[in-house]
């Protein structure tokens, strides 16, 4: 019986790491492409294990010399990607918008928890339905919107955008995290003759002080990884990361090794973010419905 | 929580050390009223969500005339003309067809996976980790990655195909009209199948033990258990999921956009593609306006309609 179960366990763990493996196996593929010369990644077949490791693509795509670099090599798209400020792009809006909202979330968020209004039902119906709609159908009348108020290309335009939408996300998980939090805490101090502000500033927000990183983390993937409208309502002012990687597609061929390079360390922040989010991680992605 | 307590019990000693114009600010959020607390949400989604719906469906009546080089009202046009647009009619076709085959089989493979990863052996945890890391790739990078494992002449994936048989070598997967939409399909079932493991994985990890054990003790088979406990245990956990994962598969974008283009021919159009490629890259702001309100129009309607049905709650 013990032998048995044993040997089912075993078997079970060998299977668990077969099919994770199967998922790493892409992003390994992908990383070690950004260490690869062009001989090695145009091999036939494919060169998974075995390869001469160069830093080469990071030096092309971030601009900075570590010796791997020699003249007389010639990248299929024609060399000279420089995406530093590509990826400084990123970071502003996706910090700008985060801080948006979950500065406009955490406001709405302890109402929806707190007091009382008439069809509240219906409003976080609404918010939620926002959620829903195809980021398409915002962003070609946004287009418009923005050519008319001269927001078309600008930092704004893309922090307020992404702000609103991940402003769903925000709400209904901050709501989660605030609604964890005994109602009993917010009476006696309303006994006390505190304002809901005071409350607000000094019990609640420290006691969700977990709750709001875990929605800032998640915020700042969502604009992060963010495709659609970055591609629509932006020309040449500014491109994030997942926008401009299509840039290595030119008509004499892919700039894999490079497009890899900038994938790779586009990919490292919001890795280290996520594993510091797990406890949440699934609170977070069913936007506070289900509670770990 | 002392001295919150402290704070608490003296607010008037707090208040006034305050300038008079902050103040005047907090005033609205000193009592019961809501409003305060959500003005600025209101704001935020009036106009960014309700005005250009608005403008979405007054452009929708407007056609852009090139050679005046402005918009013209044109009427019912643009509905009139999607509703004899074959190649609307398509992409709403490949739309349904990539919604039920990648929700499908990525809601059956979680569930396999989550029961797989269900333990609490040493390495387990590691394992769960190492499945969260999918979900932070932009979906456009994992466009790529897919474009380059699945290139016909050096990808990965091809000569895997190819070395067992399953591909001859003359047809390469994103362009060829009858896999292309397949390969675009394993992009998203390699990225969001772990999505749906991770929250199937919490739903059964937090699962009261003891009608598993009444069952074990009565000789119920595996199956069984699964079928008659497990899964009605899990309902609520699968609809949420379901729901969530439906609504980005069905307005997905960046992996078509990325990889094919929507080709090759029509065999990858989905909806926001067509809507987007038709205003921005064939200038007819009217007529891509049109057919971004039927996407958002479905999704609206089933999605909501699914939450009334599976009694999801927020």
């Amino acid at each position: 019986m013990i032998v048995q179960s044993t040997y089912r366990r075993r078997w079970r763990m060998l299977a668990a790491w077969g099919v994770v493996a199967l998922f790493v196996f892409p992003l390994y593929y992908w990383i070690t492409t950004a260490f690869k010369n062009a001989r090695d990644i145009f091999d036939r077949p494919p060169n998974v294990w075995v390869f001469e490791p160069t830093l080469k693509n990071f030096e092309e795509v971030f601009g900075i010399s570590l010796g791997f670099l020699r003249q007389q090599e010639v990248l299929p798209g024609g060399g000279n990607f420089y995406m530093a400020p590509r990826l400084w792009d990123s970071i502003v809006v996706a910090i700008g918008s985060t801080t948006l909202s979950v500065m406009i979330a955490t406001l709405a968020a302890y109402a929806l928890s707190r007091l009382d209004f008439k069809n509240r039902h219906l409003f976080v119906g609404w918010v939620l339905s926002t959620r829903m709609m195809p980021p398409v159908a915002v962003a070609i009348p946004l287009f418009f919107i923005y050519k008319d108020v001269g927001l078309l290309d600008s930092y704004t335009g893309i922090i307020l955008i992404h702000a609103v939408m991940n402003l769903p996300l925000a709400v209904l998980l901050m709501k989660s995290f605030f609604d964890d939090i005994p109602r009993e805490i917010d009476e006696s101090a309303i006994i006390d003759g505190a304002s809901r502000w005071l409350i607000f500033r000094r019990v609640i927000l420290p006691m969700a002080k977990g709750g709001i990183a875990a929605t800032a983390v998640l915020c700042f993937i969502f604009s992060w990884t963010e495709f659609v409208f970055v591609l629509t309502l932006t020309q040449t002012g500014l491109k994030t990361v997942p926008v401009v990687s299509s840039s290595f597609v030119t008509s004499t061929g892919t700039a894999w090794g490079n497009m890899a390079a900038l994938g790779a360390a586009a990919m490292i922040p919001a890795f280290i973010f996520i594993l510091l989010v797990q406890k949440q991680l699934v609170r977070g992605l069913t936007l506070g419905s289900l509670k770990q | 929580m002392s001295r919150t307590a402290a704070a608490a019990a003296e607010p008037s000693a707090y208040v006034s050390r305050r300038p008079e114009w902050l103040r005047l600010l907090l005033r609205p959020f000193s009592g019961d009223a809501a409003f305060p607390w959500l003005a600025p949400l209101i704001v935020m989604l009036l106009l960014f969500t309700i005005y250009p719906l608005i403008y979405n469906i007054w452009l929708s009546f407007h056609e852009y005339a090139p050679f005046r080089r402005q918009l013209e009202f044109v009427g019912l046009d643009n509905w009139r003309t999607l509703w004899q647009d074959t190649r609307f009619w398509g992409s709403l076709g490949v739309t349904f067809t990539y919604f039920f085959f990648v929700l499908t089989v990525q809601l059956v493979l979680g569930m396999a996976i989550a029961l797989l990863l269900d333990s609490d052996e040493p390495g387990f945890g590691l394992l769960r980790a190492l499945l969260t890391l999918t979900l932070v790739i932009p979906p456009a990078i994992t466009g790529m990655m897919f474009l380059l494992m699945q290139d016909s002449e050096f990808g990965v994936i091809t000569y895997i195909l190819e070395s067992v048989g399953l591909l001859d070598g003359t047809q390469p997967i994103l362009s060829t009209g009858s896999t292309a939409l397949i390969g675009v399909m394993l992009a998203d079932i390699w990225q969001w199948t772990p999505f749906m493991v991770l929250i199937f994985l919490a739903g059964l990890r937090s699962l009261p033990p003891e009608p598993f054990e009444a069952a074990m003790l009565d000789g119920a088979s595996p199956f069984q258990i699964f079928r008659r406990i497990t899964l009605p245990l899990m309902s609520k956990v699968i609809a949420v999921a379901v729901l969530i994962r439906g609504i980005d598969v069905f307005r997905m974008f960046d992996y078509v956009f990325v990889m094919t283009s929507g080709g090759p021919g029509t065999s990858t159009y989905v909806l926001s593609l067509y809507a987007w490629q038709q205003t921005f890259s064939f200038v007819k702001w009217g007529y891509g306006a049109t057919i971004s309100l039927v996407s958002l129009a479905i999704i609206l309607i089933v999605a909501n309609l699914f939450i009334k049905l599976a009694k999801v709650r927020w």
